[in-house]
Parts: structure tokens; C-alpha cells; sequence
């Protein structure tokens, strides 16, 4: 089982979502923020970089994310990115529409990219992937885009070429969401993607 | 609106804070600070505390003493959010509704809510059709505490608490009420009525403080 440690911003959401039990035993090291920096990540694999941080230590955390990643980590980001801190970042800001399933002939607007991917294959299905989303990324060329919006913006992908470890960046934000009571669906995702990240090839 | 008080707000710093989304405080009525410069902050001319949701609440804990004394000082402390850590006097830990369906989310004004009057039920529990963005959940409220909004059930999602302290503590498992308003329905009362609520609020502490 690979290593996971996770940055813990103190708030509500985050409280619940990497302490619920089931979530919590796959991971080795939740690391409170402001503890970051002085914190050994030698014994971890992967390293969560969440949602809704506080943008000042966030900033302050990146030279050390990179460096975890230059060491063959893999880093795996959540939700909104409106600061630039990820490999060639391109983030693109939407409107939510968070009452899509009530629109007539509804559709979530996800597109399974890569279906063979091994995340698609006994972890996640796109129906575990769908709430809403804040926007997208146009990611580097080299990248393997694995959800994307209908317009091809990306909703989730793999870099694993700008560093020598692997970037896996999603504009789903489940650890909010479930973190906060809201979205059912982001508890499935949680119930694929933590067994993914511990076992599957990535 | 200029208010004839002084509130000082706890600013996270997360993503959703910075264009407003999820719930905009379109106001310029709070003294904004970094959450991790409180402890510099000189609270002695300071009538309003007010913390947010994604407010980091081990950092709060860690603060627990100073937030104590402000209250003491017969000053206000207003918490949106869902509480874990025993930071706020008299507040016991936020627990989840049971939610069987969307009906479960509706919520109630008490006859004595004077933030939540005229606030219609169905504008509060949904919005673009979708419940549950108003309250999802409830903090035990303390004995002799005025209610304000309940569950169909009655479990509390705010109230006001002048009982623990010397002060007066307002507590809403929910997102930030000043964030209320520019919708177009009657949840745009909340903010004003809300903001009068404090003011009136600070001057009655303020009379009882020279008695």
C-alpha cells in the first residue's frame, strides 16, 4: 500500500472528510499546514494537496511540493486553483451549475476520456465523478487527460512529464463537498479513488 | 453601508474567498485580517468578532483564550460554520441533520427572530431548485439560549447565546449571513436585518457596560 500524507487546512470540511474512518485508514500522515514545512514527507508517496487552502501558506508549501515530486512523489490536487502553483497550470474559471440534473434532457457535461484508464477499471466510474465542477484546466500537451467537460476544458488529468513524479489534478473538489454534507455522489468518489491512489497503477 | 460599530472578520484565505464565490459578503463593513494574524491584533476597540466557515478551528482552539477574553469584555462573537474543536464558550459540536428527503432541509424562523423575519421558509431552503445550501445541520443550543431558526424537527440552526459569557455569542451552522443578499428573494432581509440586529446588539452591551 503506497504512503498517502495529506495537507489539513483546520476547517470544517476537511475535519470530516480525512478523519471519517473509512477514509482516514489509508492515510499515513495528515499534516496541519502551518506544520507543513517542517514536516518529513521521506516516508510518504503520494501527498493531497486540497481544496480551499489558505492561499498564503499554500504558496509558501510550493517549493516543497515540487521538490517531493522531483523525488518521484505523486501529488494529487483537488478543486479551484485560482492561484498559479501547478506545473504549466491553466486554469479556467466557469459558473457552477450545481442544478443540472434538473434541467430538461439533463446532462452533467462529463466526458470520459480514457476509459481503459486502471482508475476506470474496479475504482471509479464517471457517475462517481459527477456533481458539478468550478471550471477546468487546458493542461500541457503532454498530458493524459482522463475527464473532460464536452468543450474538451479538462475536469481531471495525469501529468507525469513535468516533473519525475506524477501530478494528478482534478477541478472536483469531493473533499469539500463531503467534508461539508453536501453531495452524495462525492462519498463514492472517495470509496474508489483513496483504494486507487493506495493500489492502482498510476 | 457604514455601521456605527466596529467588526473586525477572520479572512481563511481559501479559493472560494476569492471572487465570492459560494456566498459573497458584498459589504465593506468588516475590518478583514489573515486568520493567522489574530493573535496580533488589538481587539480593545473591536465591538464584533465575526468567523466564517473555513476558518481554521485547531488555529481557533489554539486562540481559545483570547476569543474568551473578548467575550468577558462584553463584546460579540459571530460564528457561521460548523463547529469541532471547543474554541467558542457554551457551543457544543456541530452535528449533521438526518436528511430522509428534501423536505428535511427546510427551515424555520422562531417568532422571536428578528434577523429571519419576513425570511420565507422556501427562499432560505432552496435554491435553482436545489435544498440543503442553507443548513445541513445544527450545534446543541445552550440552556437559556433565544433560537432563531430551526429544522422542522426544532433542532437549532442558530441562536443567540448571552448566557455563557458576558457577552453575546450568535451562532448559524451555515454559511456567512452577510452574504445574504443581490438574490432577489426575501433571504436578501438577512444581511440588513442581521447588521441592525448587531448594532443594536453592541449598544446594549455598551449600556449595560455603564450601569
Amino acid at each position: 500500500m503506497r504512503k498517502i500524507g495529506v495537507i489539513y487546512s483546520g476547517h470544517e470540511s476537511h475535519y470530516r472528510t480525512f478523519h471519517e474512518p473509512k477514509f482516514n485508514q489509508f492515510i499515513t500522515k495528515l499534516i496541519y499546514h502551518p506544520d507543513f514545512l517542517e514536516t518529513d514527507l521521506n516516508d510518504l508517496d503520494v501527498l493531497i494537496v486540497p481544496s480551499q487552502l489558505n492561499y498564503k501558506l499554500l504558496l509558501a508549501s510550493v517549493e516543497k511540493i515540487y521538490a517531493f515530486a522531483e523525488n518521484g512523489g505523486i501529488i494529487v490536487a483537488f478543486g479551484p486553483q485560482p492561484w498559479n502553483w501547478m506545473p504549466a497550470q491553466h486554469w479556467e474559471e466557469r459558473p457552477t451549475n450545481f442544478w443540472w440534473w434538473l434541467d430538461k434532457d439533463a446532462s452533467s457535461g462529463l466526458v470520459l476520456q480514457n476509459p481503459a484508464h486502471p482508475l476506470f477499471n474496479g475504482y471509479l466510474s464517471l457517475v462517481d465523478c459527477t456533481w458539478h465542477q468550478h471550471g477546468v484546466f487546458w493542461p500541457p500537451a503532454h498530458a493524459d487527460i482522463l475527464i473532460s467537460t464536452e468543450d474538451g476544458g479538462a475536469v481531471l488529468y495525469i501529468d507525469a512529464h513535468s516533473t519525475t513524479g506524477k501530478w494528478i489534478i482534478t477541478t472536483l473538489d469531493p473533499d469539500f463537498h463531503f467534508g461539508s454534507y453536501f453531495m452524495p455522489a462525492t462519498e463514492r468518489f472517495f470509496e474508489g479513488f483513496f483504494p486507487y491512489l493506495a493500489y492502482g497503477a498510476i | 453601508m457604514s455601521i456605527p460599530f466596529t467588526m473586525l472578520k477572520l479572512d481563511p484565505g481559501h479559493a472560494f474567498g476569492v471572487n465570492g464565490r459560494m456566498q459573497r459578503d458584498t459589504g465593506n463593513e468588516a475590518k478583514i485580517i489573515d486568520q493567522y494574524d489574530f493573535p496580533q491584533v488589538n481587539l480593545d476597540e473591536v465591538d464584533v468578532l465575526f468567523i466564517p466557515n473555513f476558518v481554521d478551528q485547531e488555529w481557533l482552539y489554539l486562540q481559545r483564550k483570547k476569543i474568551a477574553a473578548f467575550l468577558a469584555n462584553k463584546k460579540i462573537v459571530v460564528y457561521c460554520g460548523h463547529l469541532f474543536r471547543e474554541w467558542l464558550p457554551g457551543c457544543s459540536p456541530f452535528l449533521p441533520q438526518h436528511i430522509r428527503n428534501f423536505k428535511d432541509y427546510e427551515v424555520f424562523p422562531t417568532e422571536q427572530s428578528v434577523i429571519f423575519e419576513g425570511v420565507l421558509t422556501e427562499d432560505m431552503t432552496f435554491k435553482k431548485g436545489v435544498a440543503g445550501f442553507f443548513a445541513r445541520g445544527y450545534h446543541h443550543a445552550p440552556a437559556n439560549a433565544e433560537i432563531l431558526l430551526t429544522f422542522a424537527d426544532g433542532k437549532p440552526i442558530t441562536y443567540i447565546d448571552r448566557c455563557s459569557t458576558n457577552g453575546t455569542i450568535l451562532v448559524h451552522a451555515g454559511r456567512e449571513l452577510l452574504g445574504y443578499t443581490g438574490e432577489n428573494k426575501s433571504t436578501d432581509r438577512i444581511r440588513p436585518q442581521f447588521l441592525a440586529w448587531l448594532d443594536s446588539e453592541v449598544q446594549a452591551l455598551k449600556e449595560d457596560n455603564h450601569q
